[in-house]
């Protein structure tokens, strides 16, 4: 396959897409499959079928729409109109009504139950007006296991660009330009950090695309490789090429089977059509990604240790330096980037390091995708610009707590990161933002509290997932999560006194600074921002200092 | 040969490129804790005892794995490096159950001395008292997992100098052990060369042989260093 023959593909793939006057989406992500959107897909497709509206009619699994706990999503196209909650029974209805009489139906509108006029364009609803889709664009709209539909809405068109367009510099320098940062947790400048890889000189070197998403409440990544995994596949093809690496591997968590599959089916596409493996495109860039499957371990998302568990060892992270961009997998310059990261390569390459640039922040470029979920009304996968307050995204895109019940606190960063109060509602969402304010970006968990919820609680609870998931290496982590947990948990029994509240922020600074990972050094972060912004609750629950009680 | 200046607690070295601070301070007398570290083997960073700062550095380093660099100004004995030197040391005894009075390393043991290195007159931590095994199901010696402190000296002397690959780790957190093959008991293992390189290694007194009672544990752990430079000599 050679560049005009993509071309050709591509415009045959086109032409069949218009012969069709509708398209019916029917999200096929994992949350809308566990309430039943498979028997959805196969009804719809066998009625119209039955119907013989095959021909003007396409029906298509597609990855997630966004909008989860409203499952399953049915979504039609050119109209974008999208209906909730859909079982078989309303499939006759949808049919008629909007394919034949063009009428859409009310009652089964997105968000019919809470909002007064349901929009019959989805598009117009604030839950989506507010977002901008960047790394999630095709979702919800695309044939995850069909690689003609990738080509469609312009895949692999980013890919030949830089083969034959741009020098490995070129495309470093674009993603450079663009100031996007990572968005696996710490931010670190991809366009550097490809420029590291780039810059060591050795034979060999690997990229790989984290997907080890252990954060509780957090699917992003999931999602993504779920609803378009060529994006992510063309996007590490294309670091690839960058950084002068010939083979890949994604790191995909077990507990995400679907996503593996969706990935694996994308990659033999991909050899198949010749955007992957040697020769790509009739050049002589070779590169060919592999599936490595996590075993359900959290540290292995800590970059060291899933470059052991590559390995085939014991998913245990190393001291840094040395950096994987210097020695890595197999001691070789490794890049390695989340799954996030890597879809937003190709908007980058397609529209502009410097049109990405200008979204967000002076400090945070482009969009950050949310996995929004808690005592929220509308909770599901949101892609806003860096610098969207997160008054915005809880009552405007989220539609505001459950039950109207007051907001008490924003999870972000899952156990790496903390809690922000009410107070700081109006903060603009931005890497810098949130540290300031005692948390993280993370990898963009968002975990919406009401006035229920416990905050002493809340750390116990962050703190023992942390003490049940650290590998055990380094000793602050190891025994130091533990006691941490027992101190957290003796507090919460109201057993604990003035001197157990001591001893428990010296071990939280201690952890902090000594562990040898980021698992560790993070670990102690929900504590901290609740005794930052909570500190009352923990007080309330301790009683009078007892002296001498050493 | 080119050298390079570095500052260690406001003094100047000159020092060879590639050493670790570890090993520039070693041959500067200047004291670091440390406790996962052997020479002969390689070292992982995991006990923090050695953890330095570093002028420009955010996080504090562990002076095992980082390797000297020109003009680095490296500190080692600051009021903080010193007392998270002690919280490390009480909670490795409130880890496991460390008894030394009736331990056949006492006054042999390098947790023990790590003690009296760090002033450490009481506990300020609960003990976790662990539900540990003895396994003594090997015929000549005796791993006792109370008094293990997961160094994982013996898992890498067993790998890297004997090659057997006896001892791996199994579980997380504080869950984590130190198992012979997987998880069998140590007499039953197939692959043991029942060499004793692990019982020389072990800091404390968790591997240990049988024939000897309490306080009469006369380990050698430099003898792994001397193996190692004798087969390079070797080469």
């Amino acid at each position: 396959m050679n560049r005009q023959e993509l071309t050709n593909l591509r415009s045959l793939a086109i032409d069949k897409q218009q012969k069709y006057k509708h398209k019916i989406c029917v999200c096929c992500g994992a949350s809308c499959i566990s309430s039943g959107a498979e028997a959805v897909l196969k009804k719809m497709q066998d009625e119209i079928k039955a119907r013989g509206m095959d021909q003007e009619v396409e029906v298509i699994p597609t990855g997630c729409m966004g909008p989860c706990n409203q499952g399953p999503l049915v979504k039609h196209m050119p109209d974008n109109t999208i209906y909730q909650k859909i079982t078989e029974e309303n499939i006759a209805q949808i049919i008629q009504s909007q394919l034949i009489d063009k009428k859409p139906i009310e009652d089964i509108l997105l968000f019919a139950d809470s909002r007064e006029k349901p929009f019959v364009n989805a598009n117009e609803d604030p839950f989506f007006k507010k977002q901008l889709k960047i790394a999630l664009k095709d979702c919800g709209e695309l044939n995850p296991e069909s690689i003609d539909d990738y080509l469609v809405h312009d895949g692999y068109q980013a890919l030949s660009k830089v083969l034959f367009q741009q020098s490995p510099e070129e495309v470093i320098a674009e993603i450079k330009q663009s100031r996007l940062r990572g968005r696996g947790g710490a931010g670190y400048p991809t366009g550097l950090k490809w420029e590291t890889v780039y810059k060591h000189v050795n034979d060999h070197k690997y990229v790989i695309c984290n997907g080890d998403e252990g954060d509780p409440g957090a699917f992003m990544d999931r999602s993504v490789l779920e609803g378009n995994p060529h994006r992510v596949l063309e996007g590490m093809t294309i670091a690839g090429y960058a950084v002068g690496a010939n083979k890949g591997y994604a790191y995909i968590r077990g507990e995400y089977p679907l996503a593996i599959k969706r990935f694996e089916l994308a990659i033999k596409q991909a050899r198949k059509l010749g955007v992957l493996g040697d020769h790509i495109l009739g050049t002589d860039f070779n590169f060919d990604v592999e599936v490595r499957i996590g075993a359900g371990a959290f540290v292995c998302g800590e970059e060291t240790a899933l470059i052991a568990s590559i390995e085939g060892k014991r998913g245990t992270p190393k001291p840094r330096p040395p950096f994987p961009a210097e020695s890595g997998l197999w001691g070789k310059p490794t890049l390695i980037n989340n799954v996030e990261t890597m879809a937003s390569i190709v908007p980058i390459i397609n529209l502009g390091g410097e049109w990405y640039s200008d979204i967000g922040t002076p400090k945070s470029a482009g969009t950050k995708v949310f996995a929004l979920a808690g005592k929220i009304n509308y909770s599901g996968l949101i892609e806003v610009p860096m610098g969207t307050t997160l008054r915005q995204i809880v009552y405007e895109i989220g539609g505001g707590i459950q039950g109207d019940a007051p907001f008490k606190a924003a999870q972000t960063g899952g156990p790496s990161g903390g809690c922000i109060p009410a107070a700081h509602l109006d903060v603009r969402m931005d890497y810098e933002a949130l540290v300031n304010l005692g948390s993280i970006m993370g990898s963009g968990g968002l975990i919406i509290m009401d006035d229920s919820s416990d905050m002493v609680d809340v750390a116990r609870f962050f703190m023992e997932f942390c003490m049940d998931e650290s590998c055990g290496k380094c000793v602050p982590c190891r025994v130091g999560t533990k006691m941490m947990h027992d101190l957290l948990q003796k507090i919460c029994d109201n057993k604990a006194n003035s001197n157990d509240l001591q001893r428990l922020e010296e071990l939280a600074i201690y952890v902090k600074e000594t562990s040898l990972c980021g698992l560790g050094g993070s670990a102690p972060n929900p504590l901290l921002s609740t005794l930052r912004h909570f500190r009352e609750e923990y007080d309330q629950r301790i009683s009078k200092p007892v002296v001498n009680s050493y | 040969m080119t050298t390079i200046t570095i500052h260690i607690n406001e003094k100047e070295y000159q020092v060879a490129p590639g050493k670790t601070i570890l090993e520039v301070c070693r041959e500067n007398d200047i004291e670091i804790l440390t406790m996962c570290h052997l020479k002969g083997i390689m070292d992982v960073g995991a006990c923090r005892l050695c953890l330095v700062e570093i002028e420009g550095v955010n996080r504090l380093l562990s002076a095992c794995t980082t390797k000297v660099g020109a003009n680095m100004i490296i500190r080692t004995d600051t009021e903080r490096i010193k007392r998270y030197q002690r919280i490390t040391t009480e909670l490795f005894f409130a880890e496991r159950n460390h008894v030394c009075s009736v331990c056949v390393a006492n006054g042999k043991c390098e947790l023990q001395q790590l003690g009296y290195k760090v002033g450490l007159d009481h506990i300020r931590y609960p003990f976790l008292y662990p539900q540990c095994e003895v396994d003594s199901s090997h015929p000549w010696y005796v791993m006792d997992h109370n008094r293990c402190i997961m160094c994982t000296r013996c898992v890498r002397v067993c790998n890297e100098v004997e090659g057997a690959h006896n001892w791996d780790v199994m579980n997380r957190g504080y869950q984590v052990r130190v198992i012979s093959d997987f998880n069998t008991p140590w007499g039953e293992s197939i692959t043991c060369t029942s060499c004793g390189k692990c019982l020389h290694a072990c800091p404390t007194g968790a591997i240990w042989p049988k024939a000897i009672v309490q306080g009469q544990l006369n380990k050698k752990p430099e003898i792994i260093e001397e193996l190692m430079e004798k087969r390079a000599m070797k080469l």
